[in-house]
């Protein structure tokens, strides 16, 4: 048999054997009250499609249609009034602290129903990340905090999170890239602040949300070295909404555009700047912004890819609802075999893909974002201790700048690079993987339909027009490719070069 | 770009660039709003002005006497820019085709030859189906001395708009297919209102149920399905020419944008992952004009074997327009998706399209059937 340093030199051959399968490893390690905690999850999100999702999400595609202003403002009220956003908040910020991956099997299913009130609920949770991954407890812990009473109140506060600019998409996903880009986003610092002039379009759920994850630049020549994020309120002066997009589907969730004008911005709403990372480390700001776009789309991107798969089982059980109850030549269509074929290969394909996000969070939960939280003694004190305890004895913590200085240190000093790489590159293979599965699947079902599948009313064509953005959102999936290669090949091959190819 | 295949179809190809530009180019947005927005009424006029209604029927009933060629060049034209007027224009050929298959001469030309408005040239027909795939067609039985029909018909297409409508109903213990000519107007049609379907939402089509209608016996009795055949080969080529035409409006779209668009500091159409996106687009563009060309040129000359040829060309280059529109989005990001720009809508109207004639495994299994004679 192999020397157990023969065994460590053969495992570290590309692929190495650690990033071949996450669950292997990372499985054991998981609290077991997870899987009691997702079940739940799982009900409580079938229970709203039941009761809200699936007798909906027709109607107001149809509203939106013929009222293109239309804003979800009663689908956030329940959402709120369901405690979606908070679910996935930790109990230190006050939130009700269910396990990060549980969310995706949350979206798989509402998604399942509607992409569009998916997004209404989970985009939120893309500002939450783009809050938490900052390391500022103390800014964290207000927002979060407004969050939280926003449910108990029943005024729902949402955050959302503003990246993309008028010209520039794809160029502010990649410190790589963003140099290069068109950002016209400027923060100019000031006595007190910071003062934003500049545009951001494509801002999911923005007009109905109450906070607003901003990232500007200090100087638009050196961006990837002047990153700032800032929170902004709604109704702050000089801060104004244009127009909502005019989509092709998941209409229910406006996409709006963001104006900033003179808009004044406190240091005390500063969430992430150059200054306040040399607090807590020595590294260059260049790899700390990547860092920290990596955190935050490492864990949405694997909830994309749950998105995506939720519209794959939502096209595979209307196409299979279809097939058990049409006839074709006096037969059943769930008779012919070449629709069991199909419907077996939808079915292949929501499995595929739920492994994907499965796999993805596994890194995640043991080498990216939310780490800690998954350690078995950290989890089950989480989920033990009375809330008393968090909001009377943890919380004040969180206000104190050495709280932001170890977040900080654990987050950016003393993390690995290869686990970033990790975690970014399984985000961006899951999220690719699921959205064109998902888009695979709604075209499988619109064909085995036939002309029922043209309709609105008959649910998929809906399907197919919601699940096209998830291929573009969250980086495109020409850019997620990219990103794989940089991540999980191009750290084997000393001669590849990323986002530099020649003209 | 048919005609840069075959110079006779040129002044069509003109003629029809010249209407999209001067009717559909800059309003395909508006168009499409319908059933939520107005309809282009005045835009079907002046394609019933120009002859677009009639191209393949003979001049003595009232047409252009057109060949499939000239039909397949004018809407890719069309499509290119807007495929709604496109499905308004197919459905209507599939319609008068189906009359001059069952030698029914003598009802186009009083339907057609003295046609005084659009609403009078359409005929509305359920061009999403085969009626030998469809279990649910509505019955027949004799009434007096014609017919009446009782049943439901699904997406009937023009239905809300034409005065007339072709409608392949059942009867027997056969269950054999026939078609009838019914008047939209009698006491026993009701239509739904508009359906709202993936695309081409300016080519609308109603649900309808019959209740005792009258109706007129088109050809012979029985015989539906053997007509419905017949007609096949040309309008599966019709139907393609209008996805290779949405495939070029894509292309166009999509090259202009890689052209303006910077990022990562130049002109994305100088990253090779996006040239390999428009190439893959412009292969499928061109090898599906090149598909739709060698099938009228063997349709007009009468070439033996080429029904099956025709479908299977059909089935291809839908299937690759679904692909290349898809890629139309993606080249263009964010605003692919949204409609401003043209991208979304041809997405969506590749797939109507590609659901023409009947469903894509139905059209599969028949054109296998067909090949290996089983």
């Amino acid at each position: 048999m192999l020397s157990r340093a023969e065994v460590s030199n053969r495992l570290s051959g590309f692929p190495r054997f650690e990033d071949m399968s996450l669950s292997l490893p990372y499985a054991p390690r998981m609290p077991r009250g997870m899987v009691r905690e997702t079940r739940e999850v799982v009900a409580i999100a079938r229970t709203f499609n039941d009761e809200v999702a699936r007798p909906r999400a027709l109607e107001l595609d149809r509203r939106t249609h013929e009222d293109p202003d239309y804003m979800p403002l009663d689908l956030v009220e329940l959402a709120n009034r369901w405690g979606f956003y908070t679910m996935w908040i930790p109990r230190i910020f006050g939130g009700r602290g269910y396990n990060m991956p549980s969310m995706s099997y949350f979206a798989e299913e509402v998604g399942s129903a509607c992409l569009g009130i998916m997004n209404v609920i989970g985009v939120h949770y893309l500002g939450v990340a783009g809050v938490v991954a900052s390391a500022n407890t103390r800014l964290a812990k207000r927002i979060l905090g407004e969050v939280v009473r926003g449910e108990k109140t029943g005024n729902p506060c949402l955050i959302a999170l503003a990246t993309t600019e008028p010209g520039a998409g794809t160029d502010v996903e990649e410190v790589e890239l963003v140099d290069k880009g068109r950002v016209a986003c400027h923060a100019r610092r000031v006595r007190g602040g910071y003062v934003v002039n500049g545009t951001k379009v494509f801002i999911s759920m923005g007009h109905v949300s109450t906070w607003t994850v901003l990232y500007a630049y200090e100087d638009l020549k050196r961006p990837s070295e002047t990153t700032v994020g800032l929170m902004v309120k709604t109704g702050t002066k000089g801060f104004s909404f244009g127009s909502h997009e005019n989509k092709m589907g998941q209409r229910v969730c406006p996409a709006s555009v963001l104006v900033f004008d003179d808009c004044f911005i406190p240091d005390d709403q500063v969430l992430f700047s150059a200054d306040m990372v040399r607090k807590f480390t020595k590294k260059p700001i260049r790899e700390v912004a990547q860092r920290y776009i990596d955190y935050v789309v490492g864990a949405t991107r694997p909830g994309v890819c749950a998105f995506g798969v939720g519209a794959a089982r939502g096209a595979f059980e209307i196409a299979l609802r279809h097939a058990s109850t049409t006839t074709m030549n006096g037969t059943l269509l769930i008779n012919h075999e070449w629709v069991q074929s199909m419907l077996a290969e939808m079915y292949k394909n929501v499995t595929l893909g739920r492994l994907a996000y499965t796999e993805a969070n596994y890194a995640n939960s043991h080498r990216g974002l939310y780490k800690i939280l998954q350690l078995k003694p950290v989890y089950y004190y989480l989920r033990l201790m009375p809330q008393a305890y968090f909001d009377k004895v943890i919380a004040p913590m969180l206000e104190k700048d050495y709280s932001t200085r170890l977040m900080g240190k654990l987050s950016y000093d003393w993390a690995r690079p290869e686990d970033q790489r990790c975690c970014s590159g399984w985000a961006s293979l899951a999220k690719v993987a699921g959205t064109d599965l998902g888009v695979r699947n709604c075209q499988m079902a619109i064909e085995l339909m036939g002309q029922t599948g043209l309709r609105q009313d008959a649910g998929v064509e809906k399907m197919l027009r919601d699940i096209k953005l998830l291929q573009i959102y969250e980086g495109t999936n020409q850019l997620n490719r990219l990103n794989m290669f940089k991540c999980l090949i191009a750290p084997e091959i000393p001669q590849a070069r990323v986002f530099e190819e020649d003209r | 770009m048919l005609s840069s295949f075959k110079s006779e179809w040129k002044p069509f190809e003109d003629l029809a660039r010249s209407f999209a530009a001067k009717e559909l180019a800059g309003k395909a947005e508006e168009h499409d709003r319908y059933p939520f927005g107005e309809f282009f009424h005045d835009v079907l006029d002046k394609a019933c002005e120009v002859g677009f209604l009639g191209i393949m029927l003979p001049g003595d009933l009232g047409g252009t006497g057109g060949s499939v060629g000239t039909l397949c060049t004018v809407l890719a034209a069309l499509c290119r820019v807007d495929s709604s007027p496109g499905g308004i224009i197919f459905t209507n050929a599939l319609a008068q085709e189906l009359l001059l298959a069952a030698d029914a001469r003598d009802i186009a030309g009083e339907i057609f030859g003295k046609a005084p408005s659009a609403g009078e040239f359409l005929i509305a027909f359920p061009s999403y189906s085969n009626p030998a795939h469809q279990d649910n067609l509505p019955e027949y039985r004799r009434s007096g001395r014609g017919y009446s029909l009782t049943g439901p018909v699904d997406l009937l297409v023009l239905g809300g708009l034409a005065r007339r409508a072709i409608i392949p109903a059942r009867s027997g213990p056969k269950r054999q297919c026939s078609f009838f000519l019914i008047d939209l107007d009698h006491k026993g049609v009701s239509k739904s209102e508009p359906v709202f379907t993936l695309g081409m939402h300016a080519c609308p089509a109603v649900d309808v149920r019959l209740d005792g209608v009258r109706a007129r016996l088109i050809g012979e009795e029985g015989k539906g399905e053997e007509y419905f055949d017949r007609v096949l080969p040309a309008m599966h080529v019709v139907a393609a020419a209008m996805n290779a035409g949405i495939m070029r409006g894509s292309l166009d779209e999509a090259l202009a944008y890689a052209r303006e668009r910077f990022q990562g500091g130049r002109e994305i159409i100088r990253w090779s992952e996006v040239s390999m996106l428009l190439a893959g687009m412009a292969v499928k563009a061109d090898v599906a004009d090149m598909c739709v060309t060698q099938a009228c040129q063997a349709l007009e000359q009468g070439d033996a074997g080429w029904s099956s040829r025709c479908a299977a060309a059909a089935l291809h280059i839908h299937e690759i327009a679904c692909e290349a529109v898809t890629d139309g989005i993606q080249v263009l990001g964010g605003n692919g998706y949204m409609k401003d720009y043209g991208q979304e809508k041809r997405f969506r109207d590749a797939r109507q399209v590609q659901a023409l004639l009947g469903s894509v495994p139905a059209r599969k299994l028949d054109l296998i059937r067909k090949v290996a004679g089983v």
